[in-house]
């Protein structure tokens, strides 16, 4: 009898094991499993991947993660071989994971693809996933950067709208004017980590950079980003904008939908933020950024995300079905259509740009005459979390930009130093 | 007769059953505590590359720059901050209230022990959502209640008060019920024997019940202490990466956090744990050999 019970126990014991491995192999079979961070995206994709469905026959399952804990998820799923079969890649990360063999190699599946050919999509954007001549992800989309105002505020303050004729002095001047006396509504916002939506972009107006190259050095010491970035000072210490404290509370977006800030910088993504909000959607609209009046530029930092499929993946050939698809002519179509964001894909802009005519999303189209692409290495995101943390400083009054700026490139510096 | 049976079991059946009975608990034990934590010494030795490879030795370099980091020096004293404040206001408030929830005649006594221990239930993830409204500068509605406008969360000199008000708040539910199942313990006759001393409701208090509920107390303050000096959620869920207390208000645990998972220098990230948990070692071993003088077993 003992025994018996002996056995059974240890049948127990072993059988949680065997079931805890089994489970991970049933899970496989199931819908492709695809992740993304931006729930404004969702609703479209979802779209998309219907109508896959409906053409193939594979079902995919979209998970959301907001953007900081995508990253410790996914990393954590590349260290534990359990990555989602799909997913979004951002050039902050796709070095790290293209050379640690992360990511699907898909340059021979491009070749052969009858729906993706390379020069139907940027290069900048397919430079982004390309690691040793060798592709790993194909362009989602594409962004670009575009100032949101209040109309409703502009005209009780009796202001005309902002347009591609303004500097960024007339940006100041109409904060100014536009900031109540008592700061219950404010004329600007830009958190200090909003850098590819906000401050890069004056860095690069003013001919200046943020990294080199050759990706060896900062250039945030350099006195052309300086020079720049003391506006963004002036706002500061004038108090043109909410304090770090409110603005790291509420998002720049929430505080133009709530009627406390005029003006803000917003990529392309947003824009289903801005259609989704009753409010935002009565009362805002968006023109070209100002332009540099020295050296008369208009950049506009820019990006694209990419879809990429795990290494590991036991259904690779099902999930490059999928990518291949959200790639495709149609996908990339649809993505715009839906207003979902701006597709890589060449000549769907207008479509994109249709697809909320109450914007006059043009501006955005407009902003892609002098694209600058979003600065990036090997580790992005070290430097750009190092820099953050003496924005934060600058923002919150206790360094000057001066100060802050050259202690961020001496950090930065160090940490391309060991790269 | 069935204690004859079970002695008549040879010594080595003995040892065979016991060990398979706690296996259970040696299993996990070993895979989920022990396991890591010797990885966790062996990374904080280490530079480790991304996803856990190439892990180059360099010895105590990583606790040689957690030691001139402004940010780790300043999370140290955050996290001393927070226990001090959170452990003594959550045992003491939990205390009194177990005492005066403890009384036959009170009416209403099981829903008021309810109410105090709801906190406990909640998902911590939405006891701070809902804190974080309630306490945000522009739309809270506390500052909009008293028409004020304190950033609760964003200014550094309060930031990490606030987050102990929270964690006091969240903790008084959890600690009154092991104070009560405590009390239940304690022989009624000395409180009539107390009360014909003449003693009055607080001499009873510190005369009766805190040296015979002692055990219990000791219990709890050790545990909380430990649970504060690894204070991470409501930080991580109520305060936003740009927010400008966070540098003031920041634990350990959040700092370990940011450098293995976010900046993702898993080494760095290990020597900082490391170090909180030999705090915690020191600390609870003072605790440990104080209670000699304050913990009374009956």
């Amino acid at each position: 009898m003992k025994k018996v019970g002996t056995i059974l126990l240890l049948l127990i014991v072993a059988g949680t094991f065997l079931f805890a491995g089994g489970k991970a192999e049933t899970v496989k079979s199931g819908p492709l499993s695809v992740m993304i961070w931006d729930s404004n995206q969702e609703p479209g994709i979802r779209k998309i991947i219907d109508d896959f469905t409906a053409k193939t026959g594979i079902e995919a399952e979209i998970q959301v993660v907001d953007w900081a804990n995508y990253w410790t998820l996914l990393a954590a799923g590349a260290q534990g071989g359990s990555l989602p079969d799909v997913f979004w890649m951002h050039s902050n990360e796709s070095q790290r994971y293209m050379s640690n063999e992360m990511l699907l190699d898909i340059t021979d599946r491009v070749a052969k693809s009858s729906l993706i050919d390379l020069a139907n999509y940027p290069a900048d954007i397919w430079s982004l996933y390309t690691y040793e001549n060798r592709y790993y992800a194909v362009p989602k989309d594409v962004d670009t950067i575009a100032l949101w105002y209040n109309k409703a505020l502009f005209d009780k303050a009796g202001l005309s709208y902002p347009d591609a004729s303004w500097t960024w002095d007339d940006l100041y001047v109409a904060a100014k004017k536009l900031t109540a006396p008592d700061r219950s509504v404010y004329g600007f916002a830009n958190q200090s980590n909003n850098n590819q939506a906000g401050w890069y972009n004056l860095v690069y107006g003013n001919n200046g950079y943020v990294l080199s190259e050759d990706k060896t050095h900062s250039g945030l010491d350099k006195p052309e980003a300086i020079e720049a970035m003391k506006w963004m000072e002036r706002m500061i210490l004038e108090d043109l904008m909410p304090s770090q404290s409110v603005m790291s509370e509420n998002a720049e977006d929430v505080l133009m939908q709530s009627g406390k800030v005029v003006m803000a910088m917003q990529g392309s993504w947003m824009v289903p933020s801005f259609r989704d909000n009753e409010y935002s959607y009565e009362n805002c609209d968006v023109a070209e950024l100002p332009y540099n009046a020295r050296t008369g530029r208009r950049p506009s930092i820019y990006n694209g995300l990419g879809w990429a499929i795990a290494k590991n993946s036991t259904r690779a050939d099902d999930a490059w079905k999928l990518v291949e698809y959200f790639g495709s002519k149609e996908a990339q179509l649809k993505q715009a259509q839906l207003g979902i964001t701006m597709s890589a894909y060449v000549n769907t802009s207008e479509d994109w740009k249709n697809s909320v005519p109450k914007f006059n999303l043009q501006a955005y189209l407009n902003m892609q005459d002098d694209m600058v692409i979003r600065p990036f290495s090997k580790n992005t995101v070290k430097w750009e979390d190092a820099t953050h943390d003496i924005m934060l400083k600058v923002w919150s009054k206790e360094i000057t930009m001066e100060q802050g700026m050259r202690e961020a490139a001496r950090i930065t510096n160090e940490i391309l130093a060991d790269e | 007769m069935r204690n004859n049976s079970l002695r008549s079991k040879t010594a080595g059946q003995t040892f065979f059953w016991g060990w398979v009975l706690i296996l259970p608990t040696v299993v996990g034990l070993m895979v989920l505590n022990i396991v890591p934590l010797i990885t966790t010494i062996y990374q904080s030795l280490h530079k480790t590359g991304d996803f856990g490879r190439g892990y180059i030795f360099i010895g105590l370099k990583n606790y040689e720059k957690l030691f001139s980091d402004k940010l780790v020096r300043q999370s140290i004293i955050n996290t001393f901050k927070y226990t001090i404040i959170q452990v003594p206001f959550s045992v003491f408030i939990a205390l009194v209230l177990a005492v005066m929830l403890n009384r036959e005649n009170m009416r209403g006594r099981s829903a008021y022990r309810t109410i105090f221990f709801l906190p406990m239930v909640v998902a911590p993830a939405a006891i701070a959502m809902i804190w974080r409204w309630l306490l945000n500068t522009e739309f809270g509605l506390i500052n909009n209640l008293f028409n004020i406008r304190i950033g609760w969360l964003t200014d550094p000199r309060f930031g990490i008060y606030s987050v102990a008000i929270i964690g006091i708040w969240s903790d008084i539910g959890y600690n009154m019920i092991l104070f009560l199942a405590g009390l239940q313990e304690v022989p009624r006759d000395y409180y009539e024997a107390a009360e014909l001393d003449g003693a009055n409701v607080i001499q009873k208090f510190a005369s009766v019940t805190v040296p015979l509920i002692s055990p219990v107390l000791f219990f709890v303050i050790v545990t909380r202490m430990i649970a504060a000096m690894q204070v991470f959620d409501t930080i991580f869920m109520m305060m936003e990466r740009a927010n400008p207390a966070l540098a003031k208000t920041q634990s350990l645990v959040y700092r370990f956090y940011q450098a293995s998972f976010i900046v993702k220098e898993i080494g760095y990230g290990s020597a900082i744990v490391i170090v909180l948990l030999l705090f915690i070692l020191a600390i609870t071993a003072v605790q440990l050999i104080a209670q000699k003088r304050w913990v009374h077993y009956s």
